[in-house]
């Protein structure tokens, strides 16, 4: 039903539905104006014969109208004419005609008598037209013709109309219900397409038929405008990677320079001290490349291929043994309450990896005797991994930053990191088709990972 | 003096491993074509080889695979630019015993080395490792320091262990995160050592000497000093 409405919203269908309108409006037009020149032509001919006749029988003598009469009424076979005979005040004398009907003035025009006249040989079905004449006399001589036949005709014009517009306006409709469906079902093909597209998966394309038409121009400059965006992206992470690729090396040999020139002075002198905190920062910096070149290869990494079933409950178990001997020396609690959880769809070492980034950010960022809770939860869509702390929690405002490569929170800049941690995370959430949550929780931040059963396809 | 054959295709990195190698007391020759390399390590003589996995000729897996098939045992440690999991893992599964990502620190590569000799010479099942008056149980999962019995949680044990088996050795963050707990991602540097110095806390007490010793810029080393 949906898709029958969509149909009906194209530019397509309403050309079609506007065109119909008019069609049928002109139509009714053309036909009515037909149907009443023909009807006042043919009222008018009646009238001027009825008239005509009328006058002729009045100056008849008497055994010849009653031969005229009553041939008038004999040759004409449908039984349309009749004639009455009445005497001055009315009374019936001769004819079919049963009354003098009140509408018709003696020796008036020619009048519509739309209930038709009673009649001796059967009453008249539709209207009548008649005139009354009188007679030298006295009496007064009435005749009449059915002239239902005019109406009957406007009838069959009518009902041509009605024909004519059933056989243009379905048709029309349907053809451009069919019209529509075409071209509706390819944009339906280029939504289909976009969706992986918003997903951030840039090598997508939309269709392009052989048709050359509209829509076929448009998923052109569609995806012309993709290439660029593509390749400016490419571009710019290309660089990125290049630059953290071509500087690790200088940086790895500076870094082993440095170590040799360590191991030439004494343990304890003073320019031992000062290499020793060079090479902090070499690592440092180089760690920070490291975690770039990470995020990148994770994010080149398309296929699921390496997913296994993973025991969530079981990797939190060695994440919290692996930091809780970190969290005692800072004096934190780090606790664990995890109910069963169902086995996921996942590559292990990298949920290790992004738990074991959320555990150690948790307490890096909460204050000594401060608290890290590694919780879960089941849901009917997969389940959630909250890790939350008793930290300064993270604003609003930053939530989605957070994430992005080297943010760090404005009031956190003095804690040692690389804001990479966050990325890797996020890349790895990404990667498996979960998503990372950054929220309030009781005490400080909590981030959770919604570990959606998603189709692996 | 161990013989180490290093089969590297770019002259400065070749360089600079054989260099450090010698400087470490070791034999190094080099090859840069993967047949060659292959070729030279069939001939018995070399004690480990270090494998770089991009090689004109035959690619480094080719290499490791032929050895392992020709029933060369020699331990490789394979050195690669491109370091994801997966190609860890097929470099391993192949016969690989190391693998280490460039750009490398010599010192770690060195580290590394050291460990796969000792590790190539240690086949003979131990069930006791001794260290001074440290000693490990690993049958009865006991560990002692002269007459006093230590109380070690499992991760404990297994990172003692880990140090004990290459007692004398410089062992890296990274090897030790690697071995001990199996994870080949980057923790920080602070996390290795919280757990060493839990460890120490419980072995290093008073009166004994210290066994654990931190090596400057580079990891941990359990030896005995005079």
């Amino acid at each position: 039903m949906r898709r029958l409405t969509d149909n009906w919203r194209s530019t397509t269908a309403r050309l079609i539905l506007i065109y119909g309108a008019f069609f049928a409006l002109w139509g009714v037009l053309v036909i009515g104006a037909i149907h009443w020149q023909a009807a006042s032509y043919l009222s008018r001919v009646s009238d001027d014969l009825i008239g005509r006749q009328v006058n002729y029988f009045s100056m008849l003598d008497e055994p010849t109208r009653q031969i005229a009469l009553s041939d008038y009424v004999s040759l004409e076979t449908r039984r349309l004419n009749a004639w009455g005979l009445f005497d001055a005040k009315g009374a019936p004398l001769g004819g079919t005609i049963k009354a003098l009907p009140k509408e018709v003035r003696v020796n008036g025009p020619v009048v519509v008598l739309p209930d038709g006249l009673s009649r001796t040989d059967g009453d008249d079905h539709g209207s009548v037209r008649a005139a009354a004449v009188r007679l030298d006399d006295g009496r007064i001589l009435l005749i009449s013709r059915d002239t239902s036949i005019v109406d009957r005709i406007g009838a069959i014009i009518f009902q041509a109309l009605l024909w004519g517009l059933s056989l243009t306006v379905v048709p029309g409709l349907l053809g451009g219900w069919l019209l529509t469906r075409g071209p509706l079902r390819r944009v339906h093909a280029i939504r289909e397409a976009t969706l992986p597209i918003m997903r951030g998966d840039l090598a997508q394309r939309l269709p392009v038929s052989r048709r050359g038409d509209e829509l076929d121009m448009l998923a052109g400059i569609v995806n012309a405008m993709l290439d660029e965006i593509e390749r400016l992206l490419g571009e710019v992470k290309g660089v990125c990677d290049n630059i953290a690729h071509d500087l690790r090396t200088p940086l790895t040999r500076l870094r082993a320079r440095l170590y040799r020139l360590q191991q030439q002075f004494d343990d304890d002198s003073g320019e031992n001290e000062s290499l020793e905190a060079c090479m902090v920062d070499t690592d440092a910096l180089l760690d920070r490349f490291r975690a770039l070149l990470r995020i990148s290869e994770l994010e080149n990494q398309h296929r699921r291929a390496g997913f296994e079933r993973v025991d969530l409950v079981e990797i939190l178990h060695e994440v919290h043994a692996l930091y809780l001997p970190l969290a005692e020396d800072r004096g934190q609690q780090l606790e664990l309450q995890l109910p069963a959880l169902p086995p996921v769809q996942a590559d292990r070492h990298l949920l290790l990896e992004a738990f074991s980034n959320l555990v150690g950010n948790a307490i890096k960022f909460t204050p000594p005797g401060g608290r890290v809770d590694i919780a879960a939860r089941s849901a009917d869509d997969g389940p959630w991994v909250d890790v939350s702390d008793s930290g300064p929690g993270i604003p609003v405002d930053q939530r989605v930053a957070v994430t992005r490569r080297f943010y760090r929170v404005e009031s956190c800049r003095s804690t040692p990191g690389s804001g990479l941690g966050l990325s890797i995370v996020s890349a790895i959430a990404r990667l498996h088709g979960f998503t990372l949550e950054v929220a309030d929780g009781e005490r400080g931040a909590r981030l959770s990972i919604h570990c959606a059963v998603a189709d692996i396809s | 003096m161990p013989r180490i054959l290093v089969i590297e295709d770019d002259d400065v990195t070749a360089r600079e491993i054989v260099a450090e190698l010698v400087a470490h007391g070791f034999e190094a020759d080099r090859v840069s074509d993967g047949n060659v390399g292959l070729a030279r390590a069939l001939v018995p003589g070399y004690d480990a080889i270090t494998l770089d996995l991009m090689l004109p000729g035959l690619d480094g897996l080719g290499v490791v695979t032929q050895l392992r098939a020709q029933g060369i045992a020699t331990p490789v440690l394979m050195i690669s630019a491109l370091g994801d999991v997966d190609r860890r893992v097929s470099g391993l599964r192949a016969g690989g015993d190391d693998y280490l990502t460039k750009p490398f620190a010599p010192d770690e590569m060195v580290a590394r080395v050291d460990v796969l000799l000792r590790r190539h010479r240690q086949q003979a099942q131990q069930t006791v490792l001794r260290v001074a008056d440290l000693e490990l149980d690993l049958v009865r999962h006991v560990a002692r320091r002269g007459e006093r019995e230590l109380s070690l949680l499992p991760t404990e044990f297994k990172l003692l262990e880990f140090l004990m088996r290459h007692a004398g050795q410089v062992l890296t963050r990274a090897m030790i995160f690697e071995t001990v707990w199996g994870f080949h991602f980057d923790p920080g540097t602070n996390l290795i050592d919280v757990h060493i110095g839990r460890l120490r806390r419980k072995i290093d007490t008073g009166e004994h000497q210290p066994l654990i010793h931190t090596v400057r810029g580079s990891g941990y080393s359990l030896a005995q000093t005079d």
